[in-house]
């Protein structure tokens, strides 16, 4: 059996439908036991995006699915799947159809390209998996023999990924991002033998609807953006020859209407993305054509608020932008006020695209735009956003955590060279220690449901039935009396008048420190301590 | 007979401006266009309460008289042909001086006997408020004129001041910090030491981590540049902060011993580019 076009793009679908049923599984992989970055919803978005994809050819196709992946990309985890994904594309170029050896190649250029996607490879995550899979379908007669033993391979590998990483070990749990590729592989699997699972989520109901702020377009306003308008429109019989009917006739219609657009054709259906000032006009001329499967027409203002875009940056030719992540009103003002120009919403439960990164970098506009990820889980994405840009020179600070990342932004002087700027910033987000307080979701060995930990990198470090003296304890832990500041940055969780008591009790015990409380809002922490 | 004249960015007040002599002009700011002239529009400043104001959000603004005002000021004296000494806030700080010019060259064509001298202190608030108490002492010890303006062509340099501010918004809105335009925003808990130069402007001399740590900067820098500081007043400058300033006067005096300390609010108009929470410290030094 080849692998075509249309078997390519099955093959994709059915690894999504496949992590669709499963996700929350993978999701529950958490090395800690508090709300985590979830891999299986990073994943499943990933490889989402790559399902629309359209192309005659495999070689088109595989590209399509890349190009897709590649935009769609959350996390650490789905960025790495986006590289698996892309290095099949760069196998298949050019190709009508691959027969098994090329297949087989193929498969091996995903492995390298993956491992090139992280600067510092790490053995006992999705990584090691994929490799060893790979490694173990080597020279199989045909897809089906690939399939069967990748699958076994990347099994045994799975089993073998605690004895490679502690925490994994500490945990109790397999890695989560090859948890998730095997997953993958087993839907791909099945779909190679003709057998996809027909119900796919939307995106919509993997990831919360956003809160839309209606305030930002008030009666007053002037449509400026105007309207983010999409849809599936399904051709009809009756109204177009289905099979001489050439759908660029609608593309280039489009594209006299709006910009922004992405378009393709999948059989009957047309997927169409585009910003109209007129979305009437263009849903109307559509009809002419077919009828729709799902309309979304967005205000455009509403979604750049969402952005948490400040007005008063939305000028070109800056020399210098900033484009920070934040979760909670009280750390996006806090950002803001030190200048960022753009905070993309996200963090430890929910990671930005790859797409998100490239809007804010559209909407700062600056020559020079610097990023600062503020989480481990989000710096792959940074920098695969920032390989792909090409307006600006963006360079990513590989900020771990909110901490660090406010810390290096204090630290910011914007009169030196480019290279000091970076490196200043790069020794003062390392001068930091963050450590977090979180309320358990699940017993581990450390911790009972509902108490207090207090963790620190990959190491829980204290945990206590009440949570100021979780903090209390975990200052403790990290040395804070050697510190000149603690920043207490108080989540959504914790009460105003026991974050103001805390801060006093901090302030008593570390006299030679500045103990400063923000009113962060952020989930999931009740309180991160940034201690610099 | 010798007239001395200040203004109420130097921080003194009525009373002390009555103890020595002084004849207080009165420097505005305005808050949503209100402009307040201190103590012409109020007795006495409530310092807690206008930099509970600025905690609050407002940004004053501050403006120059006009020629008018200062004709009205300095007319009486011209024209009764009294020596006039002006001691002022840093020229370089201000525009409001190229206006005195312009009215002082006006009442020397109308009164062309009469001698008008000036003391730039290079600083404002707290420096200022120490010169123009040296020169106050000197005055009541019956120096003249002549004799004052020697005493300040050396010793205006000897006075130093070094302070820190909670919040940069203030000054980065006032524009008149130099090396400050370098930093982004409002760093909370990572202060700029700033400084008045010899060139009566300030000066970040750069940052300090945590409160502390500042205030134990500014300590540091009276034992390296203090010079005969037991026989000098050590003011200590404040917006709104009098523990933190007794703290740091408490620090001093373990270091130093026993000093002559004087505590004193940043006026409101000189407070309106600093914002609230700052402290710093005047002493005199071998050089600023």
């Amino acid at each position: 059996m080849n692998l075509d076009s249309e078997l390519y793009l099955n093959l994709i679908r059915g690894g999504a439908a496949s992590l669709a049923q499963r996700r929350q599984e993978i999701n529950d992989l958490n090395v800690f036991p508090i709300p985590d970055g979830d891999t299986g919803d990073n994943m499943y978005m990933t490889i989402e995006a790559g399902t629309h994809a359209s192309g005659n050819t495999l070689g088109e196709m595989a590209d399509s699915v890349s190009q897709g992946m590649l935009l769609g990309a959350r996390g650490n985890s789905g960025v790495i799947l986006s590289r698996i994904f892309a290095g099949m594309g760069k196998a298949f170029k050019g190709l009508k159809q691959a027969d098994s050896k090329q297949f087989n190649a193929a498969m091996k250029a995903a492995v390298e390209e993956a491992y090139h996607a992280v600067s510092q490879p790490v053995e006992g995550t999705i990584l090691t998996v994929l490799r060893e899979g790979v490694a173990a379908a080597e020279g199989s007669a045909g897809m089906e023999e690939f399939f069967d033993l990748w699958i076994a391979g990347m099994d045994l590998s799975l089993q073998h990924t605690p004895d490679l990483l502690d925490v994994l070990k500490k945990a109790g749990v397999v890695d989560s991002g090859g948890a998730g590729l095997l997953c993958i592989a087993e839907g791909m699997r099945d779909a190679l033998h003709g057998d996809v699972l027909s119900v796919m989520p939307s995106e919509a109901s993997a990831s919360p609807a956003p809160k839309v702020d209606f305030s930002a377009f008030t009666e007053d306003s002037v449509l400026e953006f105007g309207y983010c308008t999409e849809f599936l429109l399904r051709l009809q019989r009756s109204k177009v020859d289905l099979d001489t009917f050439d759908e660029s006739v609608i593309h280039d219609w489009l594209e006299t209407r709006g910009d922004s657009l992405v378009f393709f054709r999948d059989g009957s259906i047309v997927k169409v993305h585009v910003h109209t000032m007129d979305p009437g006009a263009v849903l109307t001329k559509c009809r002419e054509w077919g009828e729709f499967l799902t309309i979304k027409v967005e205000n455009m203002t509403l979604q750049h608020h969402e952005n948490h875009m400040d007005e008063r940056f939305k000028r070109t030719g800056k020399a210098l932008g900033i484009v920070t992540v934040a979760s909670g009103k009280g750390l996006t003002a806090t950002f803001q006020e030190m200048g960022a120009d753009a905070v993309i919403e996200g963090g430890q439960t929910m990671n930005p695209s790859v797409e998100r990164f490239l809007e804010a970098f559209d909407n700062v506009g600056a020559e020079t735009i610097l990023v600062f990820p503020n989480n481990s889980n989000i710096i792959l994405t940074a920098r695969q956003a920032a390989d792909i840009y090409d307006k600006s020179k963006i360079v990513v600070i590989p900020t771990h955590t909110l901490g660090e990342g406010y810390y290096a932004m204090a630290n910011l002087q914007t009169d030196l060279p480019l290279e000091e700027i970076t490196q200043t910033l790069e020794e003062a987000a390392k001068a930091v220690t963050t450590g977090s307080v979180s309320k358990a979701i699940r017993d581990t060995a450390e911790a009972r449901t509902g108490e207090f930990i207090g963790f620190s990198g990959k190491d829980v470090l204290c945990c206590c039935p009440e949570r100021p003296a979780a903090v209390q304890s975990l200052a403790q832990k990290l040395s804070a009396q050697n510190s000149d500041i603690i920043i207490l940055l108080q989540g959504a969780d914790a009460p105003a008048d026991e974050a103001s008591q805390l801060q006093n009790d901090l302030q008593n015990t570390y006299k030679n420190t500045e103990v400063i409380l923000i009113d962060g809002g952020q989930p999931v922490y009740d309180y991160i301590l940034v201690l610099c | 007979m010798l007239k001395i004249y200040t203004d109420t960015d130097t921080d003194i007040n009525p009373a002390l401006a009555a103890e020595y002599g002084y004849t207080l002009i009165s420097m505005p700011y305005s808050v949503d266009a209100k402009t307040t002239y201190p103590y012409v529009d109020f007795e006495t400043f409530d310092g807690h309460a206008f930099y509970d104001m600025l905690r609050g959000g407002v940004l004053p603004t501050t403006s120059a008289i006009s020629k008018e005002q200062y004709i009205n000021y300095f007319q009486e004296d011209f024209k009764s042909g009294n020596d006039i000494l002006y001691v002022h806030f840093s020229r370089a700080m201000t525009n409001t001086f190229d206006v005195m010019d312009q009215a002082i060259a006006e009442l020397k064509t109308q009164y062309p006997a009469t001698r008008f001298e000036e003391i730039d202190t290079k600083g404002i608030t707290t420096i200022s408020y120490a010169i123009v108490r040296e020169v106050g002492d000197l005055v009541k010890a019956g120096k003249t004129l002549d004799e004052v303006l020697e005493w300040a062509k050396t010793e205006v340099d000897k006075f130093a001041m070094y302070f820190f501010a909670d919040d940069l918004k203030f000054f980065r809105r006032s524009g008149r910090v130099s090396g400050l335009a370098a930093t982004m925003g409002t760093l909370i808990g990572v202060r700029p030491l700033i400084h008045m130069s010899q060139a009566g402007k300030m000066e970040s001399i750069g940052t300090v981590k945590g409160r502390p740590n500042a205030m134990k900067a500014l300590v540091d820098k009276v034992a390296e540049l203090g010079d005969e500081i037991g026989k000098h007043r050590i003011c200590i400058g404040h917006t709104d902060a009098p523990e933190i300033a007794q703290e740091v006067g408490r620090m001093i005096e373990d270091r130093f011993g026993k000093q002559n300390i004087e505590y004193v609010y940043v006026n409101p108009t000189a407070g309106s580019h600093c914002g609230p929470n700052g402290v710093g410290v005047c002493f005199h030094a071998i050089h600023r």
